[in-house]
């Protein structure tokens, strides 16, 4: 057994001259806010280990320390973009701790701006996969027309980005006024407008060329390793939390989950954008199906307790699975909280799907995993 | 307007079958001693409530499987913990990919329980390939020795690892290992992940390690 | 009251001027003037109006307009003026400035927004100033373990080839910097030059990511060239020699790209594979591998290596002008300057000033400048648009496409061009 003390750095270099090894990160433009350590022989990556945990800030710690409701605002911070799906989990648990009765116009609203922040968060991941393909008119549209959505999360939550919108026994507030024909407009515009990236990205014949055949998962792989999301739809397993175990009023909805077959980079890269589109559809759904009017919120005793027990609850997160793992000791504070968070679950994967490619694949495979650093150092 | 949705929601609790409270299924006879204080299991206050046909199932078969090695914590819609010894984690888990066709990993999370003296790792096994199971987490718990004065992968607090069973729990296990030091034998690569690689202090998810002003 | 400024006041302000204007003007007179006119001794001087000037009479054509323009005219024969001034170095750079700002403006059209926009007032215009200032001030970081001769020579070399290039072509009928009769095949050596200068600066970095830049570069100008010369042997077979003049002024009555459409395409895409722009970009791939071989680069030293990218970029879109699109013919569109100036002068009010020496170029010259211009800024523009359009390829479909493709195509085009040349329909004696 290997001494476990060793740096991550150390651990694998080995004196081959043929061997260069290369410390992509955490400050290199194409690696996020982590390190992946390649080593390539010629332009072939023969080893590679992705080493996390450069914006680790212990959110997990830290929620040990503040009561249920103060932990919203921090926990939502691994993904900022996505802020309402990750705390939707946690949300979750802890009304099933707390044992409080979600009203059915809260839970429509939820669906709504969970729906909204999917589609925030895949455009500025689009945009910064177009930017590692060298693709800047893909970085630019996407980050131009996330505003659109932004700007209905801001009549919503009041925030731009950190919403901290759901609370235990609801939301935490009512939708303004009107708000429903803005909503639908902007999302109907927002819909033909990324209708037209396959001119330019997705039919794309560089594109193609580049991302077809590379960074293939296999079925089998995709299942052994326990990857999730768009990843796992790419490899043609229909598996969506939405559709599964279906939470709040996803039931009632009508949508589909995308799958496609090939499993390569090119897949995992349209299953997100496929999935945007899926999200202005349960958006429109929901905006008809809810109810006109009612109670959004269960008043909150302050510093409420939970029940004694552990809960685990699961959404699907802009990224995957997104799992809230609550322990309880009947205090104020959670005992333990545990984000199984997308993103850690597909890194995994990296080093299977690097290992034989060339460099130049390394960007296009390496965010293909739909993969957010912040979120997997939490 | 409100009181209105109210009823709404009571109607729609009463036409849903699944209760949402959490009831343990049978009361464990045989505790494990250092289990006792602790322990989440539930207290079993109110009227058995109808436990869910197909958990419930699961629960038997590992049961019948295993006997007293094995405890079940709860029973709740869609979900199953059970209690595993440490030595006997890893047939479980083999029994739960084999026939019950858990095929991987969704979390693996540590909690420490430093009034026990024993660190706890739960694992929450789903299934992908099973359609009936596509619903269900497997909560399976096991314990290890917790040390007052660690000294991560050179001390008691050591677990066999799953990795050879689901692939999916490798980084999972370096991240419980760097956060609460629970070395797992047999992981081929226990590195470091997460934490930066001058750390020098107590694992960070222990309970005696203390944020700063708090 | 200003905050920046507290203590600001206006007389001060304007005495700190005068007191700057009056030791600017002493030091001009006691050392500037006399300096110039011993200069003036040792060179030799031009004749004007029949007369040669003096040293003496040298600085007169600041104060009387007759002697100004001869003088200029004279300064414009110098080997120095075609060389830093107009067919050569100055000329290339306004260009290559200008490129500079159409690409950012065109390419933020084309992305949905403004681009530059505040520096100069009018939609950014000063911003590469700007950068240019900013690039100087910053300081030159060089890696402690880098082989400091090369390294630092690397920029400097590079600009030196990109003029060098940029010297051998015609911009106007007579004006060129060096009229070479093996002026294609000059080119051909000066851009060998930039694979090795490239792989040098990236090895004497001594750093990881600026040699895998350096590689990738060397593979992509080595494997490049070969197409880009064997596209340009088409128009060579046709006009039968290599100088660029000559074959900028065969095509006066049609353009070779009519015939050789084939070439054109295959030295388009070499083009832009020589001048590493998207969708070959690969030796400065930020996302693989930051900046290539431009990562330690740093301060000025990286705006060398960015002018004479540059440079390089209106030089093979001035290439491409010369043998494809007819160089300087074109139409006339220049009006002819007018002759009651020459004549009888200009009339300002009761004073009819007769300013000899003009016109400075003639019509001829203007009107070849300006269709070439008109053309390299067309082509330039078609260079740029790539980047808004197309991902990054990879090296190896970028290799596969310069060894496989654009080889056979080029031998495609020198066929066509035999053809042609053997019907007897072009070249020389040939029906048209």
């Amino acid at each position: 057994m290997s001494t476990p003390t060793l740096p991550p750095g150390l651990a694998i270099q080995k004196a081959d001259e043929r061997i260069m090894t290369l410390n992509v990160g955490p400050q290199h433009p194409g690696s996020g806010h982590m390190r992946i350590i390649v080593q390539i022989d010629g332009d072939y990556i023969v080893a590679c280990d992705p080493d996390p945990g450069y914006v680790h800030r212990g959110e997990e710690k830290m929620a040990e320390y503040r009561n249920y409701v103060l932990n919203i605002p921090h926990l939502e911070r691994p993904v900022i973009h996505d802020s309402c799906n990750i705390l939707y989990p946690y949300v979750l648990g802890v009304e099933e701790l707390l044992g409080l009765e979600v009203s059915e116009r809260a839970k429509y609203v939820r669906v709504i701006a969970s729906e909204l922040n999917r589609c925030v968060y895949t455009m500025y991941w689009l945009a910064i996969y177009g930017i590692f393909l060298g693709h800047s008119t893909m970085f630019m549209w996407p980050a131009g027309d996330r505003e659109l959505l932004i700007d209905l999360l801001e009549k919503m939550t009041g925030a731009r980005v950190t919403h901290s919108y759901f609370i235990p026994g609801g939301i935490r507030n009512d939708l303004p006024a009107n708000f429903e024909d803005v909503c639908l407009r902007q999302v109907n515009y927002f819909e033909k407008r990324i209708k037209e990236y396959a001119d330019i990205f997705y039919d794309n014949p560089i594109l193609i060329s580049r991302t077809e055949k590379t960074g293939i998962l296999t079925r089998e792989n995709a299942i052994r390793l326990g990857t999730t999301g768009s990843v796992l739809r790419a490899s043609g397993i229909d598996y969506d939390v939405r559709k599964k175990e279906p939470y709040d009023v996803y039931d009632e909805l009508d949508f589909q989950t995308n799958v496609l077959k090939s499993g390569d980079s090119y897949a995992r890269s349209k299953i997100p954008w496929l999935d945007m589109m899926e999200s202005c559809r349960i958006i429109r759904d929901a905006l008809q199906k809810m109810p006109k009017s009612g109670s959004v919120r269960v008043k909150l005793k302050p510093n409420p307790k939970g029940a004694i027990g552990s809960v685990y609850k699961r959404v699907e997160s802009g990224r995957g699975a997104l799992g809230c793992y609550i322990v309880s000791d009947k205090k104020a504070e959670p005992y333990r909280v545990k984000l199984s968070v997308p993103s850690f679950r597909n890194l995994i994967a990296l080093p299977h799907l690097l290992i034989g490619e060339k460099l130049g694949n390394m960007p296009s495979v390496y965010w293909s995993l739909n993969y957010w650093p912040v979120e997997a150092d939490r | 307007m409100s009181a209105e949705s109210e009823k709404e929601t009571v109607e729609k609790k009463t036409e849903n079958p699944k209760p949402t409270a959490d009831k343990n299924p049978k009361k464990p006879d045989v505790v494990p001693p250092t289990a006792k204080k602790t322990i989440p299991p539930k207290v079993a206050t109110k009227e058995e409530p109808e436990l869910p046909a197909f958990e419930k199932g699961i629960g038997d078969k590992i049961t019948e499987k295993f006997g007293e090695k094995t405890t079940i914590t709860f029973v709740k819609p869609d979900r199953v913990g059970i209690k595993v010894g440490r030595e006997n984690i890893h047939e479980v888990a083999e029994f739960a990919r084999d026939v019950l066709n858990y095929d991987h990993v969704d979390s693996v999370a540590g909690v420490d329980y430093p009034a026990d003296k024993e660190i706890e790792v739960v694992y929450h096994l789903s299934s992908y390939t099973d359609p009936s199971l596509s619903r269900q987490i497997l909560e399976i718990a096991t314990r290890a020795q917790r040390e007052e004065d660690p000294i991560p992968g050179n001390d008691a607090t050591k677990l066999p690892s799953l990795r050879d069973i689901f692939y999916s729990v490798e980084f999972h296990e370096r991240e419980v290992f760097e956060m609460l030091g629970v070395f797992f034998e047999g992981h081929p690569d226990n590195r470091r992940l997460l934490l930066p690689e001058d750390w020098a202090d107590l694992p960070p998810l222990r309970k005696d390690f203390r944020n700063k002003g708090r | 009251m200003s905050v920046i400024a507290p203590n600001f006041k206006l007389s001060e302000f304007i005495k700190s001027i005068l007191d700057n204007a009056f030791w600017i003007l002493l030091i001009l007179a006691l050392i500037g003037i006399p300096a110039v006119q011993v200069i003036l001794f040792y060179i030799e001087m031009p004749v004007i109006n029949g007369e040669l000037l003096t040293p003496f009479l040298a600085l007169t054509w600041i104060a009387d307009p007759s002697r100004t323009l001869p003088i200029i005219k004279a300064f414009m024969t110098t080997d120095l003026f075609r060389i830093a001034a107009f067919p050569g170095f100055g000329f290339a750079a306004l260009l290559a400035a200008g490129t500079i700002f159409v690409e950012r403006k065109m390419l933020a059209k084309l992305q949905l927004r403004v681009g530059p926009f505040y520096c100069g007032k009018i939609e950014g215009i000063l911003q590469l100033m700007g950068d240019g200032l900013k690039l100087i001030s910053k300081e030159i970081i060089i890696p402690a373990k880098a082989d400091k001769p090369i390294f630092w020579a690397a920029p400097v070399l590079f600009v030196a080839t990109a003029a060098a290039f940029v010297a051998l072509i015609p911009v106007a009928p007579g004006w060129v910097v060096a009229d070479l009769d093996v002026g294609l095949l000059a080119v051909f050596a000066i851009i060998g030059f930039f694979p090795i200068i490239t792989i040098l600066s990236a090895w004497a970095a001594n750093s990881k990511f600026p040699f895998i830049g350096g590689i990738r570069a060397l593979f992509q100008m080595v494997s490049f060239e070969i197409p880009l010369i064997l596209s340009l042997l088409g128009a060579v077979i046709l006009t039968g020699t290599l100088n660029l003049s000559e074959i900028a002024a065969s095509q006066s009555s049609f353009p070779w790209i009519i015939f050789l459409p084939i070439g054109a395409i295959v030295f388009f895409v070499t083009m832009l594979a020589e001048l590493e722009r998207i969708p070959f970009d690969l030796p400065e791939a930020e996302s693989e591998i930051v900046a290539g071989w431009l990562t330690e680069l740093s301060g000025m030293m990286y705006g060398l290596v960015q002018l004479g990218t540059y440079l390089k970029l209106y030089a093979f879109a001035a290439l491409f002008v010369v043998i494809f699109l007819g160089g300087f013919n074109g139409p006339m569109l220049w009006p002819p300057f007018p002759e009651e100036i020459i004549t009888e002068g200009i009339e300002l009010g009761p004073v009819t000033a007769q300013i000899p020496g003009l016109p400075v170029f003639s019509q001829e010259v203007l009107n070849g400048i300006l269709m070439f211009v008109l053309k390299t800024v067309g082509v330039i523009f078609f260079i740029l648009l790539p980047r808004g359009v197309f991902p990054r390829i990879r090296v190896d479909l970028l290799l596969d496409l310069g060894w496989k493709k654009l080889i056979g195509l080029a031998f495609v085009n020198i066929f066509i061009a035999l053809g042609l040349l053997y019907a007897g329909i072009l070249g020389p004696g040939g029906i048209i």
